[in-house]
Parts: C-alpha cells; structure tokens; sequence
C-alpha cells in the first residue's frame, strides 16, 4: 500500500519516525518533492487566501501526492506535549485537506495524536489507531513504534549536531561551518524549507554566520528556561521558540552575535511569542540585536538580502563597539 | 482598588451591577471609538488580532480615568485569546503603567491561581451566599441585554418605525444599569416586553432570512463590527446571530454546558471533526443548523487571521456548497472600511433577495 507524506508542517519534526513506523507496518511510504513552485501555486489555488503560508505550502504538498498513493497520511497532532497544544491549523489539517480537496474521508489517515491530557499514553493511542489501518496485531504496531521512537531519536540527534532537517532527509551536504553565530528562530517547517525561506540558512552563511536553531538546543535548557516566563504560551513549537531565545541570551556565547526571528504573516502564535521575545531581549542591560523577518508568498529575495545584510552590518558594529568598550574598561 | 475591564458588547452592564454590590469599584472604560482603535493599533502588536488590540485600548482608557486594576479572562489555547493577557500585560509594563493585572486564567492552570484571582475578582471575598445573589442578577441582567438584542435583530425588519425599536431597547439597556434587585429587573422585563409587542408591524411576505456567525467579539461588538446587524435590518432581512456571551461562559464554566453549543458541535462534525479552539467548529455547526431552518444566507464575522476562523472559513466553503447556502465572510481589523463593507452587504442582500424569488418561481411553476 501506497502511504503519501506531505512534505510540510510537522513533515520537518517527525519524518523519521513516521517513515519508520509506515514502513515496519509494511506501507510503501512517499513523499513529495522538495517545495516548488508549481507545489506552492497548487496551495495558492486551494488554500483560502488568509490562512498562513506553511499550510497553504502544506496543502500543494498533499494535493501533489493526492492522486499517486492510496492513502495520504495527515495525522491530526492535536499535541506532542503534556498540557499544550499545536496550532488549530494543525489541529484540522486533515478537515482542511478533505474538504478542500473533496478527498474521501476514507483515504486520509487522520487519527488522532493529543499527548495534552494523557501524555505518553495518548501519543501510544495514537499510533495504536494508525496502525489499525495495517495490521490488527497490536504486538505489531507496537513494535513499529519502539523502532520508530528509535529512528526518531537518531535524527534528534543529529539536529542537535547542527544539521539541518533538509540536509538529514535528502542527504546534501552540511554548509561549511563558521565561527561566528546567529541564533535562528521560527517554527521548524519555516526554518527548514529552503524554497520558501528563500535558502535563508546559506545566505547567512555566505555572510559567515553558522545558525543555530532551536533544534539544537537541549529540551532541557529550553524548558527550563521557558519556566522563567510569568505565563508560557499553550503552543508548544511557540515554547521550543521562547526557551531557545531564552536561553542563548542567558547562558551567553561570545561566538552567538544576535538573532534573527523568521515568522509568517499570518501566523497566529507568532504574531503574539514574537512580540514577546522582542520585548524580552529589549529588557536585558546588554542584549544582542533581533532582527524579525516576515515571510509569506509575497516576499521578494532581493529585499531579504537587503534586510539581512544591513542587519549583519548592524550587528557587527554593536559588537566591535562593545568589545572596544569592554577592553579599554579591562586596560585601565 | 480601581478596576477596569474589557468592554464586549453590553457586558459593561452586568459587571457594573455586579462589581459595586461586591464593593469593588470599577473604572467602566469610555465607549469604544476611533481614538480607541487607534490607541490599540498603534500599542498593540502589528499582525496580532483585531480583538486584543481594541481591549489593550480599553484598558489604557480605563487606566486614564484612574484604574489602578485591570481584569481580564485567560484561557489554555489553541487560539490566542488565551495568551491575550500575558501580552497585554507585558506592553502595559514596558509602557511604564504600574496596574495590578488580575488575570482569570481557567482553572486547568492550578486551582489556586484560579481561585485567588476570582477571590481578587470579588473584591476578597469567598463565595459566600450574597456574592452567589448578586453574581446571579448580573448574571440575568447579561442574559437579558443579549435578549434585547436578538428582539431588536429578528424586530428591525418588520417594524413600521424603526426608531421607535432602537428607543425602546436603548430605554431598557439603560434601565438595566440601576437595576438592584430582582423585582425591578423583572419590571424592566415586562415593560419592555409589552411595549415591542405593541409596535406596529409591516406586512412583509418574502422575509428575507440571515443568520450570523464567527468571532466571540467580532460577531457581537456592534462598535467593531460596523453594525452589520444593523445594516441588515435597515435592507429588509431578518436577523439571528448565533454568538452569544451567555452560551460562551456556560460552557467554559466547569458544571454547565451549553445545549446550543454541543447541538452545533455535533452538526459540524462531518465536516470538521474536532474543536479547533475559539468558535471556529461553532461557525461551522451554526451555518448548518442556519441551513436546516431555512435560512437564506449566513454571514460569517471574524478577525482577520483569526485562526480557528480562517480553519472555518476553509470548510465552509465545502458547506456552501453541500446546503446551496450563500455565504459571505466579512474579516474585520483596522484596515477595514465601512463604505466597502455596505456594498458588499448590500450586494449579498440583493442576491439573497433574487434567490428567493428565483425559487418561489420554481415552486410555483411545478
Ligand atoms: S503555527 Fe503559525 S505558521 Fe504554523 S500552522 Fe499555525 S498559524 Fe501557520
């Protein structure tokens, strides 16, 4: 049996498992081609025009693969951490795919994964379901997911190496590492997709930066950090966002020179956790510069490059003359 | 202790009964106008929605006539209301206001930060059997604004002088604020009750029908929302709006539920199978059951980007198709216009109007 993934969203989170998981239950699994721009027209056509970008970029993903597999895996991830939630977007992708494309309900998998009430137990309950469309055994399924949690953790791993999910899934080559950072911050499928970043991570690159992203940061740091906050956000990428920010800006490295905030225009927890953030760093004494970019199909190259590189102007100006200051300090 | 608080419609009514019976004294903010919705653009976040921009403006409002207080609701997601406060109350800091923001945060954050702020919301008290009377008059005195209005929406139409409709709910929604007891609130019923069943009513035989739906604030806050309910009346169409304050606290409140809310929910479910946060599978349910009662349009009233709306709108397209039922959504933020809007509610109306007759034709001829 034919399983499409969409390449889009949570594609760029939970590839890996998902691919290992279709493919022990015997499911020949596909996935769409890198985002291009017949894919994002397609997601034009479809999409209302206000729902944000990566969903509409999502949905030219699960139009393409519609009519070349039987069955077109959306999960609703409803959440993937205890007592929050993802995007309600994302909570009705598979509402979103099936009426928009007039797709039969029967050719989506679109059971449910919600760990907000129950944890580990509801993410189990879910790949439970998912597996009752292959098998009845439920030794089986279970087994999937133990070699799926396994694959996922490697490719953890891997991102916490510095990796980008692009390079990991379509094996390219890393970009030569550079001394200097940027700390990047956004949701995964926004960081990760190159064609509709606009191949941000290689741009700072040429302008030797590496970036950092919040998958590199432990899961760890990030929450502790985030439990600093009054009131955390209820949106756990948003959280991942604000514990990594957090995080770079108070466990400082002399090599991290500021941040840059990639969000899309219409998305709802962005438009809120980047005010936050910016308002956060703002109060530090010594912050580093923030740069937000705002990205939706309208976004032109030529105007990121500009902004890009009068930020990294700007940055490297502020550091120089705080580093001048910091040593005429320690001299006299 | 001074506190303000955000408007929504007429709740202002109802708090202001409740919060000085509790001693607590309230800063009611001014009425909302462009300065108010310029105060809020200019403060609040560029791409946030609509609603948290004009209430961040109540409470700067509220906070100029001399609130030291500011209490506002939380909530747990997926939508952003729920993370409204916590970013209010950030702009409010760096703004250099120093206010007590009393967040009421539903209880699934702790039982205890719940309870001390409803304790704070109370003016310190515990629920003790005077604070449960007087919470329940203002809770009637809500139920009874929001009745007011669905009399004035279903009456605009149909009456001979509209003027004499608006003085009539005007006349009441004004009494409601002096209201201190159950026996004058039910005096103030039954008044007005007798006098909109006294006025003179046209002969209207093809009633055109409009059902309204979306946004919690959007779909109510008739100072927002250019009056779209108002703007109908005045075509000639009949008017339900499906949202309602009443319905939202009943079923947000941990015992009650709201009998609408889960009819709509079920009706929603082929098409959209979960909540998805804020009204967004309510949008759904309600343009169904509009549907089933024979409605002849719905109009679909949402803050632009709102997100469980945009998910709504994406699958009422489905809808409108499945039920034959015109549909138009109307997204509201700081950019919009009142002049477009009337054309494009005129424009709807119009349509609606030659459906009608298109079928009645149909009818007659088999
Ligand atoms: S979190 Fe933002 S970008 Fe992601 S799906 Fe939701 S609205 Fe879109």
């Amino acid at each position: 049996m034919k399983v499409g993934i969409p390449r889009g969203l949570l594609f760029y989170r939970f590839y890996a498992l998902w691919k290992t998981f279709l493919e022990e239950l015997g499911a020949e699994v596909v996935t769409s081609p890198p985002t291009n721009k017949n894919i994002i027209q397609q997601g034009l056509t479809y999409a209302v025009e206000e729902i944000c970008f990566p969903a509409k970029v999502f949905l030219g993903h699960a139009l393409y693969l519609k009519d070349r597999v039987d069955l077109l895996f959306i999960p609703r991830v409803v959440s993937f951490h205890r007592k929050e939630y993802n995007c309600p977007k994302i909570l009705a992708l598979p509402d979103l795919a099936r009426n928009l494309f007039s797709i039969p309900g029967e050719r989506i998998i679109d059971d449910e994964i919600n760990m907000r009430e129950e944890g580990m137990r509801g993410w189990q309950k879910g790949f439970l379901n998912i597996g009752k469309h292959f098998t009845t055994k439920e030794s089986k399924i279970m087994k999937a997911l133990q070699l799926a949690e396994k694959a996922y953790k490697e490719y953890q791993t891997n991102l916490k190496q510095g990796i980008l999910p692009e390079d990991l899934i379509d094996h390219k080559n890393p970009l030569p590492l550079r001394e200097r950072k940027i700390v990047l911050l956004g949701h995964t499928y926004l960081l990760s997709d190159s064609y509709i970043n606009m191949n941000i991570a290689k741009k700072v690159n040429d302008l030797n930066y590496s970036v950092i992203t919040p998958d590199m940061v432990e899961e760890e740091k990030k929450r502790y950090y985030l439990s600093t906050i009054p009131k955390p956000s209820f949106w756990t990428i948003s959280n991942e966002i604000i514990g990594s920010a957090l995080y770079h800006l108070k466990e400082r490295k002399a090599e991290v020179r500021g941040f840059i905030h990639l969000v899309s225009f219409e998305c709802g927890p962005d438009s809120l956790v980047g005010e936050l953030i910016e308002r956060l760093l703002k109060r530090e004494k010594e912050s580093l510069p923030y740069l937000r970019l705002e990205i939706d199909e309208h976004t032109g190259e030529a105007g990121l490059v500009t902004r890009l590189e009068a930020f990294v102007d700007m940055m490297e100006w502020r550091y120089k003359n705080i580093e001048s200051h910091v040593s005429s300090f320690a001299s006299s | 202790m001074k506190a303000t608080f955000p408007h929504l419609l007429h709740l202002d009514i109802a708090l202001g009964v409740l919060y000085p019976a509790l001693g607590v004294e309230i800063i009611t903010p001014p009425p909302i106008t462009q300065k108010t919705i310029e105060i809020g653009v200019k403060l609040a976040p560029q791409n946030a929605c609509f609603p948290l921009k004009v209430t961040l403006a109540n409470f700067i409002e509220g906070i100029e006539l001399g609130a030291d207080t500011i209490f506002m609701a939380g909530g747990v997601g997926p939508c952003r209301f729920g993370y409204y406060g916590q970013i209010q109350r950030i702009i409010l800091e760096d703004l250099g206001y120093n206010v007590n923001f009393v967040l009421l945060d539903h209880p699934r954050y702790g039982i205890r930060p719940f309870i001390r702020a409803l304790q704070a919301m109370a003016g310190g008290r515990v629920l003790s059997s005077r604070v449960i009377k007087v919470a329940s008059l203002a809770w009637k005195i809500l139920r009874f604004s929001e009745e007011l209005e669905t009399e004035r929406r279903a009456l605009r139409a149909q009456v001979k002088n509209r003027q004499q409709l608006d003085e009539i709910v005007e006349g009441a929604l004004e009494q409601l604020r002096q209201v201190n007891n159950g026996e004058s609130l039910q005096a103030i019923q039954e008044a007005t009750r007798k006098k909109l069943n006294s006025l003179e009513r046209k002969e209207i035989e093809d009633l055109i029908k409009v059902g309204i739906v979306g946004e919690i604030y959007i779909a109510q806050e008739t100072k927002i929302n250019f009056n779209v309910e108002k703007i109908l009346g005045d075509l000639g169409a009949y008017v339900h709006n499906s949202v309602s304050t009443v319905e939202y606290v009943l079923h947000t409140l941990p015992f009650t539920h709201s009998q609408e809310k889960l009819e709509a929910w079920k009706l929603a479910k082929p098409y959209l199978k979960r909540f998805v946060g804020g009204e967004g599978i309510d949008t759904v349910g309600s343009t169904i059951r509009y549907a089933q009662q024979g409605f002849d349009g719905v109009i679909h009233l949402y803050p632009f980007t709102c997100m469980p709306e945009v998910v709504a709108k994406s699958i009422l397209t489905t809808v409108s198709k499945d039920y034959d039922l015109p549909i138009l959504h109307l997204a509201i933020d700081e950019h919009s216009g009142e002049a477009g809007l009337v054309t494009r509610v005129e424009a709807f109306v119009d349509v609606l109007e030659r459906r009608k007759k298109l079928n009645k034709r149909k009818l007659e001829v088999s």
